[in-house]
């Protein structure tokens, strides 16, 4: 073929094919909008007719057992109620199940940080290469590790069972209504429970919301509900503050029933902040909602295991880990470069004071918020270490020492552990979270607020709460 | 002293009009590409309507004065948009065409926004307004075709395609239908958006077939399968309607909602208000004619309700299951479906 004959050729099939381009466009114009729903009705006309010649059903086709869960989960009555009890039941089972691992953990892992600096002072190494890794970087992993596997270890196994067994979707169900008066979705109930294992992972969950504006809400509010992180924090103030006025026999339930309270503080929250967001920035109608209620089933016990220890657990651990490394290394600099005879955490607490003051908290508590943004986990012992002035996380073997240290020694009341708690609930999400409301919505814009609203929220509220009970009690004569 | 120097800087900067940051932004605007599109719009309307467009028409759309307006139309004639004739100006074959491709935009916009986002109805033209500055002829041919080249925009404007041809349908005024008579909307104006929200408010489509109840010169009664709605004349005006076919384009049958607990009916199909991504999520859970669904269940809050379609069970919102027609089963049937 010469070079000519090619070019006529396909100068031919570009016609042809322009010719049929053509014909569709045509075609396409003849069309109405009814040809889509035409489509789809074949389809399933086709597989209907399929199914009745290969699919053999029994004759009794009904649901006895599921339907009869169903009355009870989704009762007017009990359907609520419910839901709170199995809450408190889970917080309960992992609080108490926790305990004795956790000191185990501790105590395992402390004893090894000490071989270690026994073996770093016999090799001659300086005070300071000691002291930044083993008392800095390891003491931060070992005490993230020792707090936050046996509970989530716990925590996860029993989410993932409820998950399994379609409870979760119930859940959304039952709450819709209070999400359509916020203006959106029901499914953000879904999302906001695996915000309590972690915000992260609640943010990605938030893919099973369609519509993009009722998505962003979710992912904005996913903070107010209590990350895994954050309850080290929570338990241990339930435990010292509230617990404590139990007799011991009831002292898990009690700090159950104020880690329930805790959520459902979080849950208003995020149903005022989606409601006022749907009014203002991201105004809009509820869109379309369509929610499967799936079949119970028996969750598969290894599936169960696989999922929540090594997707979950593991996963979330990791993560835990990795922040926390190079804070361990940060709290034990700060506390160890002395300028004007006062170590840097000193200075930087000093100056926080007022603001800390202002909202019921104290300058060391803010200080270790900062550098607890990678990792939420080690906020309790960092304000240990700058209480004492240890320049390391020190072990507190009993709660009855930390008790000691905090309220004895640092004068923490009621109205401090109070507006701790709720700080913990409501500042801004931690790095990793921010990160993946990044990935989630790729706009610098949203992920800047669902770092600072979170925070002015929390400020905002703790101003109230704390500058009220200054009020009240210097009326009483306090 | 130096309050009054001030007060003069101030005044030299924001005086209305005058004021130089004024003057800077209007001079961005003449400058800017949203100025020559909206002007293309205002008079690609006016050709289509067959009104001769002017200076004064433009620079009322537009909201400018008669000299900037001037400025403006110059700058265009410059870049070849408009030529001025004997009966005002017109459009060039190249302003023609762009002025197409922003129609085109719009309405491309206003469909995605009305079926695939929950921007309020009232929301959709001033947000479709904005948006359509923003793309290139390639983004909207991809907007296009993702959207399966959309014949209509919500308010029953014809979508023009890649080469500019547009569907155009006949219709009449309601207000100059006869009484009786049922008649399919086709058109909903969006503008004046006053008059817009009382249709939003009494909830009509484009695809609805109504009809006129009762005529005077005060009101307009319309009935609907469910309701009555009655309009001032003015906004019935705002309304165009033709022929409905045969068979009727919205379904027969009454709303999902109206089943009591445990009864059975069969769909009948989709309301034509349900549109884009809802319809889509009924489509992909079953909901096509003759499809059996039973309420099953009611939430701790009355809403939402739970129905078994196809073996699944599905919650759905009040508003949602008023966009599903169904027939109600016969007793008997439903005896033998149990």
């Amino acid at each position: 073929m010469t070079g000519n004959e090619i070019v006529s050729e396909t100068s031919t099939k570009t016609t042809a094919g322009e010719d049929i381009l053509g014909r569709v466009e045509e075609m396409q114009r003849g069309l109405d909008g009814s040809y889509r729903d035409e489509i789809v009705e074949a389809i399933y006309q086709d597989a209907e007719a399929i199914t009745r010649k290969v699919v053999r059903t029994s004759e009794t086709a009904s649901y006895p057992w599921d339907q009869k869960l169903d009355r009870i989960v989704t009762s007017r009555i009990w359907g609520l109620p419910f839901m709170a009890l199995l809450l408190g039941v889970v917080f309960w089972i992992t609080i108490s199940g926790a305990n004795v691992p956790s000191s185990l953990l501790a105590e395992g892992l402390f004893w090894l940080g000490a071989r270690g600096v026994e073996l770093f002072e016999w090799l001659g190494m300086p005070w300071w290469v000691t002291g930044f890794i083993w008392h800095g970087v390891y003491r931060g992993l070992a005490w993230v590790i020792a707090v936050m596997l046996p509970p989530m270890a716990i925590f996860f196994p029993i989410f993932t069972i409820l998950e399994d067994l379609g409870y979760l979707p119930r859940v959304a169900f039952n709450v819709d209504a209070l999400f359509k008066k916020a203006g959106a979705h029901g499914k953000q109930a879904l999302t906001m429970s695996m915000g309590l294992g972690c915000n992260a992972a609640g943010v990605v969950a938030c893919r099973v919301i369609d519509s993009p504006r009722e998505r962003l809400i979710a992912i904005l509010t996913n903070n107010f509900m209590p990350c895994n992180g954050r309850w080290p924090t929570l338990i241990i103030l339930a435990t010292l503050f509230v617990a404590a006025a139990f007799p011991p026999a009831f002292a898990a339930m009690a700090a159950a029933g104020s880690l329930v309270l805790i959520v459902l503080i979080g849950a208003a929250t995020t149903l005022l902040v989606s409601a006022v967001l749907s009014r203002s920035f991201l105004r809009g109608e509820a869109s379309s909602f369509t929610l499967e209620l799936p079949p119970y089933r028996r969750p598969s016990i290894l599936r169960v295991l696989y999922t929540s220890l090594i997707d979950r657990t593991i996963f979330v651990l990791w993560r835990a880990v990795v922040m926390a490394v190079p804070a361990g290394g940060v709290i034990w600099l700060l506390s160890n470069i002395h300028a004007g005879g006062q170590s840097l955490t000193v200075w930087v607490s000093q100056w926080l004071e007022p603001v800390g003051r202002a909202i019921g908290l104290d300058g060391v508590i803010l200080l270790a918020y900062i550098i607890a943004i990678p990792a939420n986990e080690i906020v309790v012992p960092t304000i240990i270490m700058a209480y004492t002035g240890a320049g390391m996380m020190i072990e507190l073997d009993t709660m009855a020492e930390l008790q000691h240290l905090l309220v004895n020694q640092q004068g923490w009341t009621l109205l401090t552990a109070v507006c701790l708690m709720l700080f913990s609930l409501l500042h801004n999400p931690c790095s990793t979270t921010m990160w993946t409301v990044y990935r989630e919505t790729k706009s610098v814009k949203w992920t800047v607020v669902s770092g600072l609203m979170p925070l002015a929220i929390a400020f905002l509220l703790l101003f109230i709460v704390a500058q009220t009970a200054y009020w009240v009690m210097g009326l009483a004569g306090w | 002293m130096t309050g009054i120097i001030v007060l003069i800087v101030a005044g030299a900067l924001f005086v209305p009009q005058y004021g130089l940051f004024w003057r800077i932004r209007r001079r961005r605007w003449l400058h800017s590409r949203q100025a020559v599109e909206d002007a293309l719009a205002h008079l690609h309307q006016f050709q289509h309507d067959g009104r001769p467009a002017s200076v004064e028409s433009l620079s009322n759309t537009l909201g400018t004065s008669t000299k900037h307006t001037l400025v403006l139309v110059n700058r265009m004639a410059q870049l070849d948009l408009v030529v001025m004739t004997g009966q005002g100006m017109r459009l060039t074959a190249a302003g023609h065409r762009w002025a197409l491709q922003i129609v085109r935009a719009h309405r491309l916009f206003e469909r995605y926004l009305a079926d695939e986002t929950s921007v309020p109805r009232e929301e959709i033209h001033a947000r479709a307004h904005r948006l359509e500055h923003t793309v290139t002829e390639a983004q909207v041919d991809k907007m296009d075709a993702d959207m399966g080249h959309p014949a209509f925009d919500p308010q029953g404007d014809p979508i023009p395609n890649a080469a500019g041809d547009m569907k155009e349908i006949e219709s009449q005024k309601l207000v100059d239908w006869p009484a009786g008579v049922p008649a399919l909307i086709v058109h909903i104006e969006d503008e004046p958006p006053e008059v817009y929200a009382q249709i939003i408010a009494e909830d009509l489509h484009p695809g609805m077939v109504i009809t006129i109840v009762d005529m005077s010169p005060v009101r307009v009664v319309i009935g609907t399968p469910d309701a009555e709605h009655v309009l001032a004349p003015v906004v019935a005006a705002n309304v165009s309607v033709r022929e409905a076919p045969i068979e009727g384009v919205e379904p027969a049958g009454v709303p999902l909602t109206t089943l009591e607990h445990g009864e059975a009916g069969r769909v009948v199909g989709l309301s034509p208000a349900c549109q884009g991504l809802t319809r889509r999520r009924f489509q992909d859970l079953g909901l096509t004619p003759g499809a059996r669904v039973e309420r099953v269940m009611q939430s701790a809050f009355s809403d939402p309700t739970a129905y078994r379609v196809r073996n699944t069970m599905i919650a759905l919102r009040r508003e949602q299951s008023d966009l599903i027609r169904i027939e109600r089963a016969p007793r008997k049937e439903q005896e033998i479906d149990a």
